[in-house]
């Protein structure tokens, strides 16, 4: 089912409304306030080793957070993607329609919308091992994907059913644990939790524990789950590349984290979390917007240092 | 000119022969291109047998060339997926024999417990050997890349168990 009209119009006004503040703050660089990191810092990402937050705005660090650099967007970002393999290559899904690409750190963008749907792009991802490869959710549409880095776009697959409706993506992370379809997993956060689907899309599907199936038939007792509460929305999903069986994801509740692709999670932070990322190359590094600052953590999220603009 | 013309003329007969002796071994028994379903060779007749299954069992939903419900990557109003296609432009081609399989007799639910499917389970409909032969079809209608790719995931899959 895809939609025609929706009534996006509060959510985007709310975002640019704060966002205006988030300008503000971010710019003059003698503030000493915490980075503000409200509704308005949607995303959160790694280009490297360098620090991005988005919202109305971008701003960018490249010393963990001491001081930081404001740029151009075209539109407020609801969704940020990088991969390691393509450094200062920023993708970006926007608040009006429609993803740009940068292919300097954030300097300058083009749109890459071509055959895409039209509507507010939530959430955005790079898949693991393939750096063009491209995939969008469009809001009230489907998931989308791009072969070439954005260049030409095609449906791959409508929107997730939970709970008796559609639910759009809020967040989208490309998963390095095999199908068994030849091929990885595509995971998304929604508004009434997570799924996944296979980026052969044949359809999307809980997150089940690996050998459930096997145990049931042995009569073992099958392998103990936690799932992430369901009462609420998953609005950020983060793999590490380097150990893609952690997972991270940013709810109302905090932020919590799963050691075997999203089977058993722990609570790791308090606090109401709009986004959280992780490091390429470390899957303990995260960057995560917690009850309206940005916070940085070493140790995959026992303790967290606040971000302040020096 | 003339020496080119003969040259020609004989490549042409001898493939001719060539084309009548393999039309003779594929008669009846003989194995298709080796294709394989669960490990067994699929024959001839099989895929004839499996095609004609196709036509009276699936063609309804997955299409009489088997290319799917209209608009398949969109949902039906009830929340459900429709019949996506069995040619290469679906995704059939990335299931394991032994998924498909499963998916034929028993439906999608017993690969992916809790879903909610328009997929019937064939199971006390067809027998196995004529799954077998439905799927021995579908499969003998894929291009090189998609068989060679099923194969691959057959195999890993014959590895996991
Ligand atoms: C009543 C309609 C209907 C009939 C008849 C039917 N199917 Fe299906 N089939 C579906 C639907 C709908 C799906 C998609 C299920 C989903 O994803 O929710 C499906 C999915 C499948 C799949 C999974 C494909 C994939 O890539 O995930 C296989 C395999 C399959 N069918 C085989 C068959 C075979 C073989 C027959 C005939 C013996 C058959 N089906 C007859 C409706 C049907």
């Amino acid at each position: 089912m895809s939609r025609h009209s929706y009534p996006a119009l509060t959510r985007r006004m709310f975002i640019l409304g704060s966002g205006a503040a988030l300008g503000t703050s971010a710019l003059p660089m003698a503030l000493r306030a915490a980075v503000p990191a409200d509704s308005a810092m949607a995303v959160v990402a790694f280009d490297g080793d360098a620090l991005l937050a988005a919202g109305s705005n971008l701003i960018r660090s490249e010393d963990n957070g001491k001081s930081w650099t404001a740029l151009p967007v075209p539109a407020a970002i609801l969704g940020l993607a990088t991969h390691p393999a393509q450094p200062g290559h920023l993708f970006a899904g926007l608040a009006s329609g429609g993803v740009v690409l940068s292919q300097d750190g954030g300097r300058s963008w083009e749109t890459r919308s071509r055959g895409l749907a039209e509507g507010e792009v939530d959430a955005v991802a790079v898949a693991a091992g393939q750096p063009d490869m491209f995939y969008a959710a469009v809001r009230g549409d489907g998931l989308w994907k791009s072969e070439d880095a954005g260049g030409n776009w095609s449906l791959a697959i409508d929107r997730p059913w939970l709970e008796d409706a559609e639910r759009d993506p809020l967040a989208l992370a490309s998963v390095d644990l095999a199908t068994g379809m030849g091929g990885i997993w595509i995971y998304a956060g929604t508004p009434a939790g997570l799924t996944r689907v296979p980026d052969c899309f044949c359809r999307w599907q809980d997150v089940q524990p690996g050998d459930a199936m096997d145990a049931l038939v042995a009569g073992d007792t099958p392998p103990s789950e936690a799932p992430l509460p369901r009462s609420e929305p998953v609005r950020a999903l983060a793999s590490a590349l380097s150990a893609p069986e952690t997972l991270y994801a940013a709810l109302p509740s905090g932020v919590w984290t799963s050691r075997d692709g999203g089977v058993v999670w722990s609570h790791v932070a308090q606090g109401s979390a709009s986004a959280v990322a992780v490091h390429p190359a470390d899957e303990k590094r995260l960057i995560a917007a917690l009850d309206g600052v940005l916070k940085l953590s070493r140790d995959g999220g026992a303790n967290w240092t606040t971000l302040a603009v020096a | 000119m003339t020496r080119k013309l003969i040259i020609i003329a004989s490549a042409t007969v001898t493939s001719l022969v060539a084309i009548a002796a393999l039309a003779q071994q594929q008669d009846h028994d003989a194995s298709a291109e080796g294709l394989t379903v669960l490990g067994e060779p699929v024959t001839m007749e099989e895929i004839a047998v499996g095609r004609q299954l196709y036509a009276e069992s699936c063609a309804s939903c997955h299409g009489a060339n088997l290319e799917g419900q209209a608009d398949w990557k969109r949902r039906l109003d009830n929340g459900r997926m429709p019949a996506p296609p069995h040619d290469e432009t679906g995704h059939t081609w990335h299931h394991s024999d032994q998924d498909l399989f499963t998916i034929t007799k028993n439906g999608v639910e017993a690969v992916v417990p809790g879903y909610e499917s328009d997929m019937p389970a064939f199971e006390g409909t067809l027998d196995d050997a004529e799954i077998r032969a439905v799927l021995a079809y579908i499969k003998s209608t894929w291009p090189e890349r998609q068989r060679t790719f099923q194969a691959k995931v057959t195999a890993n899959d014959e590895d996991r168990s």
